[in-house]
């Protein structure tokens, strides 16, 4: 796969945490159907939306792929390693996948972010 | 909530949520606040673009196509000047976010349908589309499905979204990129006679500025399409 923008994802590459994530499968479809929920994608997609865009349009001097390498970047990744995801949570996989492969964050630091969120939207 | 009574059964009145927090919406939190505190972008600016985000959809693009309809003038301006016409519907190309995001387009261009030349427009490389008046695109616009196949296949794929086209209607696929980008202005269609231009609006759809539909009376919802994943994706 050609990135441009620096890097390249590897997309044989195992992250391990976001492939626990993915076994979780708490995918909307069926998250929607144990609760009875009609509304059709999940309500995080827009932020999403704002923080691709905000990816996008930032001027950092970290490796952040530029919008033409985090689509290809997904694309590869949301066809090979989270072919079994639905949109929008391939693209949020395949985006942190690609921000920790290009070394914008940590598997280690989001592992500990993921543990501080969650405690903190349960507490 | 100021008097609450509770001579109402939450039960009934209140529609069901998802109980549970799941990884995924973890997942986007942290990503999230991760980014904001490496310094790569600001709360701010997240906020703003998510605005942007749940406030655009395809009503402006809509009401393009219904005012060039009715009025001769406003199509003539539509096709010349599309990111004037485009202003008289409420979107500024050159500041689409509204708070001074510089803007990736340089060119937006009407692709007008006639009786002969049907367009439909298309992102091979990636997913390019007129966000600003058609909103965001649809999960299908952006697998490499349609993007690979709509080139090569354009009458097969349009068949798929339950658009058959003669063969004296010429198709054009229009590939869009980074720096351009493109909407179908249709043709109207019969028994609108009469109509006004809200009428009208809610028959040209998301599908129809496309190009993966016509605009019909009485229709005014999309196609919904199973997304299927390329069978071979990557490295083709």
């Amino acid at each position: 796969m050609a990135v441009e923008g620096g890097g390249s994802p590897m997309p044989d590459t195992d992250v391990a945490v976001l492939r626990e994530i993915v076994a979780q499968n708490q995918v909307w479809p069926r998250m929607a159907a144990k609760y009875g929920v009609d509304n059709p994608i999940p309500p995080w997609k827009t932020s999403l939306d704002g923080l691709c865009d905000a990816l996008d349009h930032c001027a950092s001097d970290a490796d952040v792929p530029d919008f033409r390498a985090r689509r290809e970047e997904e694309d590869a990744l949301s066809a090979t390693i989270y072919s079994s995801l639905p949109h929008p949570e391939s693209q949020l996989v395949s985006l942190a996948h690609s921000l920790i492969s290009r070394g914008v964050i940590t598997e280690s630091e989001l592992i500990q972010r993921l543990s501080t969120i969650r405690a903190r939207l349960e507490g | 909530m100021a008097d609450h009574d509770h001579d109402h059964d939450h039960d009934r009145t209140v529609k069901p949520m998802v109980d549970e927090v799941t990884d995924f919406e973890v997942l986007e939190i942290a990503l999230r606040e991760l980014c904001i505190e490496k310094g790569i972008f600001t709360a701010e600016e997240h906020r703003r673009f998510t605005e942007f985000a749940e406030q655009i959809g395809p009503t402006p693009a809509a009401r393009l196509v219904a005012r060039s309809w009715l009025d001769p003038e406003f199509r003539a301006l539509a096709i010349a000047e599309p990111m004037t016409a485009s202003k008289e519907v409420g979107v500024d190309w050159l500041e689409p976010t509204g708070f001074g995001t510089p803007s990736d387009f340089t060119a937006f261009e009407i692709l007008v349908d006639t009786p002969t030349v049907h367009h439909v427009i298309v992102c091979a490389l990636c997913s390019c589309y007129p966000r600003p008046i058609l909103g965001n695109s649809p999960e299908w616009y952006r697998t490499p499905n349609y993007r690979r196949r709509l080139v090569r296949y354009p009458r097969q794929v349009l068949s798929e979204f339950g658009l058959y086209l003669g063969e004296d209607i010429e198709i054009r696929v229009q590939d869009s990129n980074q720096k351009h980008r493109f909407m179908v202005m249709p043709m109207r269609p019969e028994n609108t006679d009469g109509w006004t231009e809200d009428q009208l609006t809610e028959i040209v759809t998301r599908d129809c500025l496309i190009g993966v539909a016509l605009p019909r009376a009485g229709v005014t919802t999309n196609v919904v399409v199973a997304t299927r994943p390329a069978v071979h994706p990557v490295g083709e």
